[in-house]
């Protein structure tokens, strides 16, 4: 055999038909879309609406952390943490690391999710006109929620009085498309954080439609905004609030036990705003720490003492709720596995205008003893005199291991653990790596900041 | 019929005649150097397959044609080819300088290696033939410089790390290209969500001829894009023409870890638990009181009574049905981590053989290795056929293909409560089992029993690997061809793994069961012209043109259920709910066109110039392509005439190259696009941001200067290489934090730049040759590597996670240890006390200063080989070893924190402080019941001890019986042999093996960073093996 044509063409072939895959480098991912389009269309921004909620439902955040931490605070022997894991073991100590990554996950979740609210605010008039009203109020409620919780955590307590001074948390407004020096932001004052979560969640009760599924309402929006104003004293405002979330559906209503109130795959009647969780999504890390392995959860890492037991009297239903599970009292609320998460309960709204109505002696929606003697008669229980410290620790059982503790007792300047309401130690630090990332943030006192 | 033709008939029957008179020729054969008789050397008669050996005295008869040529062949030594000429021959035998005439395989291409302008390590499949290893990368640890081999832990199908002259990126890979047969593999896909496995465990490799490593620029660069990290060519055996031969090689051993640790027994726990309640109790009291916080108790001792009656009603929790008080159980849990009957077995047969026209290898071999742990193990077939046939004088074709299946039963990461080694957290005055025989859990146990998963649970993951190529080549002319070659990759793995109803994944939900299916389909064709001729006696030029393309698809599945019938139905059929489920897909291609030239004259001179260009997908169209280019030259200074008569120097090559390679990967495959994916809430889909968009994204750039010398002394007797290095990576492609308020936690952007530079020596030296023969193989090589730029505001990037301290500094080595320095425990009063930034000390963690505290990156690596061999015997002792470098023990807050929980604790814990007065590393024990007095558990050096080690790798002792014994048996080869595996380390580690690296941290963008760091790490393997060799 010579060299002849053939093989020189076979030769040429390969190399042309080989030079000719350059076309091929322009390969697009099959699982994701590219971000030009995700704020392209109504019903894009709506599944970014969507992914919002998702977000917040992130264990980090709303999921079930941002309600543990309330506990693990303010646990003052009522409850004991005892489990491996050393973030929230610090955070129960009140010996919590810059480092402490539950914190930085807390952090960076929030931020992704007024992020992606600032996303679908900012492609509002994409959305159909007939819905903007309720995307834009679904994605202020969640914005407003998310400052709100994160000027709790990471900022000293409003009630210490320097909210016009000290540092809250940085507020952004405007979703990101690149990074740049801008984006390295300032804290906020306190009261600025609050006056923004208080104009996002007012917006957003204004926009929004009494029902709307699982997800915001104008219910919600009015429960979280008492819950805001009781936390900064203004109580005439956290009584308007709560009578409107009571008042705005009559469809709300206190489930006919204690116990119906938890452990829902769906939401119970008295669930005003909740997290969704399955067995496919949805995070629920009350359940995981303070369950045992029996229902799915840890290693049991939260254990309930019998200091918080004697708190009841006797005949109460809640009291029974607790169980006893791998050594130690459980808390009933958080047994069972891939349970909603309630955020707000119609009972806190009782409270909050018992509690309102009797600081400012007024009777806004009905009177304080009516609204306590409705909690109380659920749970078995007599009634009392409708006085202010008798409805604060009906609130406090009512609500207990539910991720007010902490609040109410920085509002209402209570020592926990030995340490008083405005301790450094009660409030996290901002997280290293954000410290890190962003020179221009300055650390909270108490943490070499 | 003329006369012309008849009388060429008879010329030719005459000789013909003449040729088959034979003739004895007898004689010796020694040694040229020092004229020792050598036994055992083969004599051929030239062109045909008659022959004999030497005796013992090195003699030997044969009977010859006239006019014959006899070949002279030994190991070691030259091969000579004399005429006959009388019926004595006496021949002298020149030991072989092999190092220069040696062949090594470059990318597209080989050369010898005297030509060699480039840096290439060359391992022989022969040499680790025995190792009784799965993975190839382990069988070549300590035996090439400038290459670091490291195991994460002794689980077997765990990630090991190769590093060529240090790690050159910070969120990129640095792991090398693999290279088989011409096919670049995949190696990157045991990375990718859900699906484990270790992609270069799939060689076989006593199937393999060589493995070179290309390290310096020029050597690499015509890999352009690719071979930032070096890369590592893997080239199959061939048939040779000739007798087929059969090659049968067995082998079994056993598998024991290579150290033990020795934890608290009940009784340590016991006394040393109930005097850390009380210490805990009084320093809580004496802190309440000192900070003035209000408490509820009113005295000291009331305090002390409440904590020591916590404790011992734990302890009797702990203790099951047993009473801890008379210590009635004494569990030593770390051996029940322990597979104490694991054996590794290997059965291996070849045959390879051919003609002149078509040569062929084949292979099958089974492999079997148990790990140490508990439920981990592998077993491993794979088939190779490698066949060439020369078409014609102009065309050839070919193709090797080979194949594998395997199944790994795997374990859990290190940091899952479920794997076996967090075994040992659990406390010795417990029970394995209660009074019904059924494994405690907790609360009895202190954390999740492990034996439970072993027990009720399973995770396998099997892996079908088809790697496959096919070429034609054409030769135009005798200095011009053709190559074309297709290669395929093709990897299915598919993990399935079930928990049962007693496993704490399974418990509530009756069962639960995950299947993760991944297929990678990767397709290369590489087509390129080379050129070679000599022009005149003086230049010889050597020219290489071509282009290859890569694509690469990998699909992924899973499917997760729960709520099982039976522990028995384990597969998701059987499932009541499905309960979770996806598949998704990622893609890549690469186009690249090369040219590479290389010249020689007068055997002194030589320059290697080349280029690439390369696209790939993984960038936006304002970077898309990337030129590599480099430049090599070489000097061989012996072949000059004021050296070339020299007797003692018998060869000197100075060499230097400089070249730019690029990287790509480890960054995922759409890094430069701004994306959005799916998720789901409340059971709707819906879209969440995954990733910031940045279209300027490019290659990483890696520009390396390799200045070496080549030397040999005494006929090459002494032969060795100097090289030295500096590799700078500049536009790292490196995965920046950003400020979390952004709504993101890191971008990869081209910023940031790394350097590594170093020392390589390798030294080869025939110490005694003749009948007893040693022979020594030393490699040493010094990497410095350096961080010269982060994100350019930055100098420095913090990683105390609580755990560990690796941590990014401009000015250090990646990955160095950063944060609290430890300054012991406080002598008066116990306290675990830290330096502060100005020097002075402070028992509160959270004002220690910050400092580089240890590096975890080794300073000097390397190997040394002894061979001694005499008459059939021959024993290779490999020694390994690494120095410089540190680990930490990110468990060590746990299992040495001076009972500040119920972890068992490791024995040093016994040291702590008492009493006013006592100096000790180890602060007082204190049960931190109130989560509020930690002492001393904070990531700081307190957790870092030395990691350098020198170990006995490989010890192999062989015997081959000799020729006339085998020969009876029917066969051409017996040897029997031992190989003992890291039999012995010698190190100051304070852990269990200190080649160690937790796989829990090795994925993500912070991989790199993530070295040197322990957290239950099962110690490597130490092996006891024996094997027999038959050759027929």
């Amino acid at each position: 055999m010579r060299i002849n044509i053939k093989h020189i063409l076979l030769a040429g072939l390969v190399a042309v038909s080989a030079t000719s895959c350059d076309k091929d480098l322009d390969i697009l991912p099959e699982q994701y879309l590219d971000e030009s389009q995700a704020l392209a269309s109504d019903a894009n921004v709506k599944k970014v609406l969507h992914g919002a909620y998702n977000a917040l439902s992130s264990s980090y955040l709303l999921g079930g952390d941002a309600q543990l931490y309330s506990e693990l605070l303010a646990a003052d022997g009522e409850i004991r943490w005892v489990g491996t894991f050393s973030q929230p073991r610090e955070i129960y100590g009140k010996n919590i690391l810059t480092t402490n990554s539950y914190v930085r996950d807390t952090w960076l979740n929030a931020y992704n999710t007024i992020n992606i609210c600032n996303n679908v605010l900012g492609a509002i008039d994409k959305v159909a006109t007939a819905d903007q009203n309720r995307v834009k109020g679904e994605a202020s409620f969640i914005r407003g929620l998310v400052y709100f919780e994160l000027v709790e955590y990471f900022a000293k307590p409003y009630s210490a009085g320097g909210a016009g001074t000290d540092l809250g948390v940085p507020i952004l407004l405007t979703g990101t498309t690149e990074i740049s020096e801008e984006s390295k932001v300032k804290r906020n004052t306190i009261e600025e954080t609050y006056n923004q979560a208080i104009s996002d969640l007012t917006a957003a009760e204004s926009l929004l439609p009494v029902t709307n599924d699982v997800y915001a309402t104008k219910t919600a929006c009015a429960a979280i905004l008492s819950r805001v104003y009781l936390q900064i004293g203004k109580y005439n405002e956290a009584l308007q609030a709560s009578n409107r979330a009571i008042g705005y559906n009559s469809k709300i209503v206190l489930t006919d036990t204690y116990e119906e109130a938890f452990n829902n795959s769906e939401n119970s009647s008295e669930d005003i705003f909740a997290i969704q969780v399955n067995e496919q999504d949805g995070a629920n890390d009350m359940q995981l720490f303070f369950s045992i392995p029996d229902y799915g959860g840890r290693d049991g890492d939260v254990e309930v003492t019998d200091k918080h037991l004697a708190l009841y009297e006797d005949d109460d239903a809640r009291l029974a709720l607790f169980y006893e599970g791998s050594g130690a009292i459980r808390s009933g609320k958080w047994k069972l596995q891939y349970k909603n998460l309630p955020i707000i309960r119609l009972a806190e709204m009782y409270l909050t205008r018992a509690e309102c109505n009797a600081r400012l002696t007024s009777s806004i929606g009905d009177t304080p003893q009516n609204d306590l003697d409705k909690i109380r008669d659920r749970v078995g229980l007599t009634s009392i005199p409708a006085t202010l410290d008798n409805i604060v620790k009906e609130r406090k059982l009512e609500l207990a291991l539910e991720g007010q503790t902490i609040h109410d007792a920085k509002r209402m300047k209570k020592s926990v653990d030995g340490l008083p309401y405005d301790s450094n130690k009660l409030v996290f630090p901002i997280p290293q790596r954000e410290m890190d990332a962003n020179s221009n943030l300055i650390q909270n006192p108490g943490y070499g900041g | 019929m003329n006369r012309k033709l008849l009388g060429f008939i008879l010329l030719s029957f005459v000789f013909s005649l003449q040729s088959f008179a034979q003739k004895a020729v007898r004689g010796k054969v020694s040694a040229a150097d020092d004229g020792v008789a050598l036994p055992g050397v083969s004599v051929t008669l030239k062109g045909t397959n008659k022959g004999t050996q030497t005796g013992p005295e090195g003699d030997f008869t044969i009977e010859v044609p006239e006019n014959s040529t006899l070949i002279f062949r030994s190991i070691g030594f030259e091969t000579k080819e004399i005429d006959v000429k009388g019926p004595i021959l006496n021949v002298s035998l020149k030991s072989e300088s092999k190092q220069l005439s040696e062949v090594v395989v470059i990318g597209f291409g080989t050369q010898k290696r005297a030509d060699l302008t480039g840096n290439v390590a060359q391992v022989k499949g022969a040499d680790i033939a025995d190792v009784p290893v799965a993975n190839f990368t382990q069988a070549i640890q300590g035996r090439a410089s400038g290459v670091m081999v490291e195991g994460q832990s002794g689980k077997v199908g765990g990630g090991i790390k190769l590093r060529i002259r240090g790690a050159g990126s910070i969120s990129a890979s640095n792991e090398p290209l693999y290279v088989v047969d011409g096919i670049p593999i995949n190696t990157d896909v045991n990375t990718s969500g859900g699906v484990t496995g270790n992609a270069l465990s799939d060689l076989n490799f006593d199937d393999v001829e060589s493995f070179d490593i290309l390290k310096d620029a020029s050597a690499a660069a015509i890999y352009g894009s690719r071979g930032a990290n070096g890369v590592v060519i893997i080239t199959t055996k061939k048939g040779k023409s000739g007798k087929t031969n059969f090659s049968l090689d067995m082998q079994y051993g056993d598998n024991k870890p290579t150290n033990h640790r020795e934890f608290f027994n009940a009784e340590q726990y016991v006394n040393y638990f109930l005097a850390a309640a009380e210490n805990g109790a009084k320093y809580y009291w004496n802190r309440q009181n000192d900070l003035a916080l209000n408490d509820e108790y009113t005295s000291e001792q009331e305090v002390v009574d409440d904590w020591v009656s916590a404790m011992k009603g734990r302890l009797r929790r702990y203790s099951g049905y047993s009473d801890y008080t008379t210590l009635q159980t004494n569990t030593d849990w770390e051996s029940l981590a322990y597979n104490d009957k694991a054996h590794n077995a290997t059965i291996n047969l070849s045959a390879s053989g051919g003609n002149e026209k078509s040569k062929f290898y084949t292979s099958g071999s089974y492999v079997k290795q148990d790990g140490i742990l508990i439920g981990n193990n592998l077993e491993r077939y794979t088939g190779r056929i490698n066949f060439d046939n020369q078409a014609s004088k102009i065309v050839s074709f070919g193709f090797n293909l080979g194949l594998s299946g395997s199944k790994t039963r795997r374990v859990q990461e290190d940091n899952e409560f479920s794997t076996p080694m967090q075994i040992v957290a659990l406390s010795p005055i417990t029970p394995v089992r209660n009074q019904n025989g059924d494994l405690y859990d907790t609360p009895t146990t202190t954390y999740y029993n492990p034996l439970i998963d072993y027990e009720d649970g399973s995770y396998y993951s099997r892996a079908f690997r088809n790697l496959g190529n096919a070429y034609a080549k054409i030769d135009f002319a005798k200095n011009l061809f053709f190559r074309s070659e297709f290669g395929v990759d093709l990897l299915n793995l598919n993990d399935d793994q079930y928990y049962g109803r007693l496993t704490q994944t399974g418990k509530s939900i009756n069962g639960y069961g995950e299947n993760n299916y991944l297929k990678s389909f990767n397709y290369n064709t590489n087509n390129y012209f080379n050129y070679h001729a000599l022009l005149g006696s003086k230049h010889d030029i050597e020219g290489t043109l071509g282009m290859s393309y890569q694509h690469s698809r990998t699909d992924q599945n899973y499917v997760i259920g729960q709520d099982f019938p039976v522990d028995d139905l384990k597969k998701l059929a059987s499932a009541g709910t499905i309960t979770g489920g996806s598949s998704s897909t990622s893609e890549y291609a690469f186009l690249s066109y090369f040219l590479r030239g290389n010249y020689k004259f007068n055997d002194k001179y030589l320059l290697s110039v080349s280029g690439r260009v390369d696209g790939s997908s993984r960038f936006g169209n304002n970077n898309r392509y990337g030129f590599f280019p480099a430049v090599a030259a070489g000097w061989i200074m012996s072949n000059e005439n004021f050296l070339k008569n020299n007797t003692t120097l018998s060869f000197l090559k100075l060499k230097g190259s400089y070249g730019l390679t690029g990287n790509a990967d480890g960054i995922g495959n759409f890094p430069q696009l701004g994306l959005y994916t799916g998720a789901k809430y409340a059971k709707v889909s819906d879209l969440a941001p995954y990733q910031l968009a940045n279209p300027d994204l490019k290659w990483e750039k890696s520009a390396q200067v390799d200045v070496g010398l080549e030397y040999g002394f005494i006929n090459n007797r002494i032969y060795g290489e100097v090289d030295y290095y500096n590799k700078k990576t500049t536009d790292l492609l490196y995965s920046v934090p950003v400020p979390g308020t952004s709504g993101f936690s890191s971008i990869y952007t081209n910023i940031g730049s790394m350097k590594n530079y170093g020392v390589e020596f390798t030294l080869n030296t025939q110490n005694l040759v003749g009948k007893f023969r040693w022979s020594t193989s030393f490699n040493a090589s010094y990497n410095r590597n350096e961080i010269t730029k982060l994100d350019g505001i930055n100098t420095i990037i913090p990683g105390n996670d609580g755990r560990y301290l690796n941590s990014l500094i401009v000015g250090e080595p990646i990955g160095v240890f950063y944060g609290p320095k430890y300054a012991g425990a406080d002598p008066q009063n116990g306290d675990a006390l830290y330096y502060k930034n100005d020097g002075s000390l402070t028992n509160d963690y959270n004002e220690a200063g910050d400092f580089v505290v240890g590096n975890p990156n080794p300073k000097w690596i390397g190997g040394m080989t002894n061979t001694f061999s005499y008459k059939g015997f021959e024993l290779s002792v490999l020694l390994q070893g690494v120095s410089g470098n540190k680990i930490m023990n990110g468990a060590g807050g746990f299992m040495s924190a001076n009972a500040d929980w119920f972890d068992n604790q490791t024995v040093d814990q016994l040291n702590s402080w008492k009493k006013p007065g006592d100096v000790t590393e180890v602060p007082e024990a204190r049960w931190n019941w109130s989560g509020s007095i930690p002492n001393g558990l904070g990531a700081s050096n307190r957790y870092i001890s030395d990691g350098s080690y020198l170990r006995f790798k490989t010890v192999n002792l062989g015997y081959s019986l000799p020729k006339s014994v085998a020969s009876k048996l029917h066969v051409d080869r017996v040897r029997l042999y031992f190989v003992g595996q890291n039999l012995f380390t010698i190190t100051n580690y304070d852990g269990w093996d200190p080649e160690v690296n937790t796989d829990y941290r090795v994925t993500g963008t912070n991989a790199n960073r993530n070295q040197g760091s322990d957290f239950y790490s099962a110690p490597q393997i130490k092996s006891f093996t024996f094997g027999i060799n038959l050759g027929f």
